[in-house]
């Protein structure tokens, strides 16, 4: 136990030490940009107006506002102490709506969207390449193939052609939104009806481009475990198929789970390509809309929950990797 | 364990977007909006509304707070409402009987009788006084837009006077700007500012930055929803405006919807499946979708340019740059070898006149700016563009030569390199640039493409003293009472030089001070025989200097209208004089007095 709290604290170091160097990235990286949201928020509010000194009292004003007057390192140490109690300060793109109040109202679409969606094209694509490691035959030949051709489709494209297909042409999804265009959110069956056909498309359309990635990973891995010796010795000792397989499929799982966690930790960026094509809300739009109008706040507080989720879950890994896994635990602990 | 995971994520979704459901529960009306009681808008909403605070700033509220041809006039109400196709004020809060003393220096004008807030209390000059009044205290849009030409607001009852701000010589800054302020600045309530002066006590930033739930408006639409997705309007069946004394009547739709789409895509795609009415974005060969698609769209005129221009996007040059500041030659060579009939068939796929139709000037297509100058006294210098030849010899004139044969040209013994910039994803603007790149190719000079983000774009052009860009691209001012003059001013205004954050205009920071003296004669100007000399003057000037070239003529707000549910639309041939302002702006919104369902 005593290596295991080594080995826990030296894990627990790495991922303060990560964490300090992401929040400085977080907050620099984006005040890099070679732009001036305050000049675009003045340009926004003067629009019309012609009177230069007015103007540039209008930007004097916002710059004091946002601090952007301060040296980088004052600003970063007021965004530290915020950022402490939630407050990531007020959206540039969005002002005057703060940051918090835009992720708060984006976030629960993202995660119903994105966890559904991961989980079922992980476990659509795993159960397809362990089939078609056992199986083979048609497996092998005719879906995996389709699988990976449809995985390959660049995430955009595919997200495209569903929309066109079912939304235009066929006209049985509809085109945008995440509710009816003509509803206003209530609780009754309807509401909920629509939600959920409006869920349909870009959630098919983040589940079929991972199920090839997914299943070809778990193939390769179930045939190495396949030709395992302890397959082999299993079948000389009569046990059967089905229970062979089980353990296949448990260990060739492993390196699917990191693939997963991976996956989840990175959910709102991966959610960025569907919810623009499809004009769904969520963060991913946000975050996309925070860079093209250099909104540093709202780019550095998507930017720091996706930095955490993958710390949060690699961390977790690691220290479960410690326990499940022996032959991490031996590495670790040696 | 996976269903119940399931369930959770389902009840999370549908909460998530319940809890900005409050506002619509509480106005106890429709959750689902009956299709034949809603016009659905695209193309002006683009992110989750953020104040309803008139007197605020920044806002994002395109439905409520906004102009574009004219004050955007659903919920808060103008004094006056402009038309864009006659160049008149038209009365709204206000009679229309405002008259000017003798030496311009006041303006006196009487409000409605029948005109009152949504609290059912009258519109007085209280009102229209606290309102310039609070705009300059806290320097918001009007404050910042008005107060350098207005001196005060006075009056009392239904009786207002505007006095002008005077300059040295004893006369009205700009009396122009006034008459500006009436169509584009929202009167707010008195009593309500007080309100808010108050909750904010007194902190300008504070009031500014308030959202305004509270707040009280003059117009024929409130608030019924907002969340990320959509917003919507609803009619206020008390409205003064059903008096006899406006409009008679209230307007016909219900509701007002915008759903925030993700794009112009996502926005066109809708208005294609009839789930927008009214599409304020611009579609490319918008008359494809009517002859090729047989979808009931149409444009404000069948043929092109099927909507009316009201400004024209333009190549600034940059001053600051000695080889362009030095030769006016090379700046006329360049704007007369574009091929500017590619640009206009192919950027704006023909919704622009070209310059054949309207040549070019200081002024927009409309009438009314066409008639303030002397054709043919500037026809010599007009030049309808692809002249690489006439380009070329200018050049050679001019003395810049290709001496060391590498096919450019050279000024003091170095190579003319420039570049041509928009911000990057401007599609029409960018295939604009790629073609005075081509033009510079053509003739000899060097021009390269440029499109950075618009945020960095921004940064850089409204910096006086960039050396960044050489030839880039903004649009000057479209139409409001004060133009063309306050166009003509950004062209080639000296007061914009030097300025830090310049986002008024002169972006090439061009200083003449011939033109400046003619420019600052023109708002005191009453003469119209006067006026016209003057406008010619400064027109020749602008033809021959060439301190910028207009690339095309554009709407200032598009409007193409799907007629499956609504129908008689404004349109250009109707003789109704009403605008093509998505039936919102200025004298648009007259337009919703007349629509009528399809069937």
């Amino acid at each position: 136990m005593k290596g295991y709290r080594k080995y826990f604290g030296k894990k627990l170091l790495w991922f303060v030490i990560t964490f300090i160097v992401a929040v400085i990235l977080n907050f620099v990286l984006p005040r890099l940009m070679p732009a001036d949201p305050v000049a675009s928020i003045t340009g926004r509010l003067a629009g019309g107006n012609s009177d230069a000194s007015a103007v540039a009292e209008i930007y004097e004003r916002y710059q004091k506002e946002f601090g952007t007057d301060k040296p980088m390192i004052e600003q970063f140490i007021l965004f530290c102490k915020n950022a402490i109690h939630g407050n990531f300060g007020l959206s540039f793109s969005q002002y005057p709506r703060s940051v918090s109040n835009i992720i708060a109202s984006a976030i629960g679409w993202t995660i119903a969207l994105q966890f559904p969606a991961i989980i079922v094209g992980w476990l659509l694509g795993n159960i397809l390449g362990a089939l078609a490691a056992y199986i083979r035959k048609g497996y092998d030949k005719v879906l995996l193939p389709i699988a990976l051709f449809l995985g390959n489709v660049p995430a955009f494209g595919m997200a495209v052609i569903m929309l066109v297909v079912f939304g235009v042409y066929l006209k049985i999804a509809p085109l945008s939104g995440g509710y009816a265009f003509d509803m206003i959110p209530h609780l009754s069956w309807d509401f909920i009806k629509s939600v959920i056909s409006h869920y349909q498309l870009p959630f098919w359309s983040i589940v079929i481009i991972s199920i090839g990635g997914q299943a070809v990973g778990m193939r390769s891995m179930s045939i190495y475990e396949l030709n395992a010796d302890y397959v082999k010795y299993s079948r000389f000792l009569g046990i059967k198929d089905r229970k062979i397989v089980g353990y296949v499929f448990r260990n060739a799982m492993l390196p699917q789970v990191t693939g997963l966690a991976m996956s989840i930790g990175t959910m709102i960026g991966g959610a960025l390509v569907a919810e623009i094509i499809f004009s769904y809300p969520g963060l991913g739009s946000t975050m996309y809309s925070a860079v093209t109008a250099a909104d540093y706040p709202l780019i550095s507080a998507t930017t720091l929950i996706i930095t955490v989720m993958v710390l949060v879950v690699t961390f977790l890994l690691d220290i479960i990797y410690g326990f499940i896994d022996p032959r991490v635990k031996a590495a670790q602990f040696e | 364990m996976k269903k119940r995971i399931a369930m959770l994520l389902a009840a999370a979704m549908v909460v998530s977007s319940m809890a900005t459901a409050v506002s619509a529960e509480e106005a106890a009306g429709d959750v689902t909006l009956p299709r034949e009681e809603t016009l659905y808008f695209a193309g002006q909403q683009w992110g989750a509304v953020n104040s309803w605070n008139p007197i605020g700033t920044n806002q994002n509220n395109s439905m409520a707070i906004a102009a574009g041809a004219g004050w955007r006039e659903l919920m808060f109400e103008t004094l006056y409402m402009w038309n864009v196709m006659d160049g008149q004020l038209y009365g709204l809060l206000a009679n229309d009987d405002y008259a000017w003393n003798d030496d311009m220096t006041a303006l006196t004008f009487t409000l409605k009788d029948a005109a009152k807030w949504s609290d059912g209390t009258d519109i007085t000059a209280a009102d229209v006084i606290r309102t310039f009044d609070i705009g300059v205290e806290i320097a918001n849009g009007t404050g910042s837009s008005y107060g350098p030409y207005i001196e005060s607001v006075e009056g009392e009852g239904k009786t207002v006077t505007i006095n002008a701000k005077l300059n040295d010589a004893g006369d009205p800054v700009n009396p122009l700007k006034i008459l500006d302020f009436l169509e584009l600045t929202p009167i707010a309530q008195a009593a309500w500012i007080d309100t808010v002066y108050e909750r904010c006590g007194g902190d300008a930033t504070a009031i500014l930055n308030d959202a305004g739930d509270d707040v009280v408006w003059s117009g024929p639409y409130t608030k019924y929803f907002a969340d990320d997705q959509k917003v919507v309007l609803v009619r206020d069946d008390n409205y003064w405006g059903q008096d006899a004394s406006m409009w008679g009547k209230l307007p016909v739709p219900k509701y007002i919807a915008h759903t925030i789409y993700a794009d112009n895509a996502a926005g066109e795609v809708a208005l294609k499946a009839g789930e927008v009415d009214v599409c304020q974005q611009f579609i490319g060969n918008v008359q494809n979708l009517w002859l090729e698609d047989g979808l009931p769209i149409s444009t404000y005129y069948e043929e092109a340019p099927y909507g009316v221009c009201l400004t024209m996007p333009t190549a600034w040059f940059n001053m600051n740059i000695p080889v362009i500041a030095e030769n006016t030659a090379l700046r006329k060579a360049i704007a007369i070898a574009v091929d500017y009939d590619s640009i206009i068939a192919n950027a704006m796929t023909g919704q622009s006149p070209s310059f054949a139709d309207v040549p070019r000037s200081l002024m927009n297509p409309t009438d009314g700016e066409q008639a303030l100058y002397d054709h043919d006294a500037v026809a010599d210098l007009q030049w309808t563009g692809n002249d690489v030849e006439g380009a070329k010899a200018l050049l050679d004139e001019a003395g810049l030569m290709d001496s060391d044969g590498d096919g450019w040209r050279e000024y003091n013994g170095e190579k003319i390199s420039l570049n041509a910039v928009c911000p990057n994803g401007w599609s029409d603007w960018q295939a604009s640039m790629e073609l005075v790149a081509a033009a510079g190719q053509a003739i000899g000079v060097e021009i390269t493409t440029l499109y950075p983000e618009a945020d960095s774009y921004n940064a850089v052009f409204t910096d006086p003293d960039q050396t960044e860009y050489a030839i880039y691209m903004w649009s000057p001012d479209a139409s409001t009472p004060s133009n063309p003059w306050t166009r003509v001013n950004q062209f080639m205004g000296k007061d914009y030089v030097g300025v830090t954050n310049n986002w008024s205009g002169n972006w090439g920071q061009y200083v003449n001070d011939e033109a400046d003296a003619l420019i600052k004669q023109i708002p005191l100007t009453t003469d119209e025989e006067e006026l016209k000399n003057l406008y010619t003057e400064l027109t020749k000037i602008y033809l021959t200097e060439v301190p910028s070239f207009s690339l095309m003529y554009r709407p200032s707000v598009f409007h193409a209208v799907n007629e499956s549910v609504w129908t008689n639309f404004p349109a250009g041939d109707d003789g109704r004089n009403i605008p093509p302002a998505d039936c919102t702006d200025g004298y648009g919104v007259a337009a919703l007095y007349d629509l009528e369902l399809v069937g």
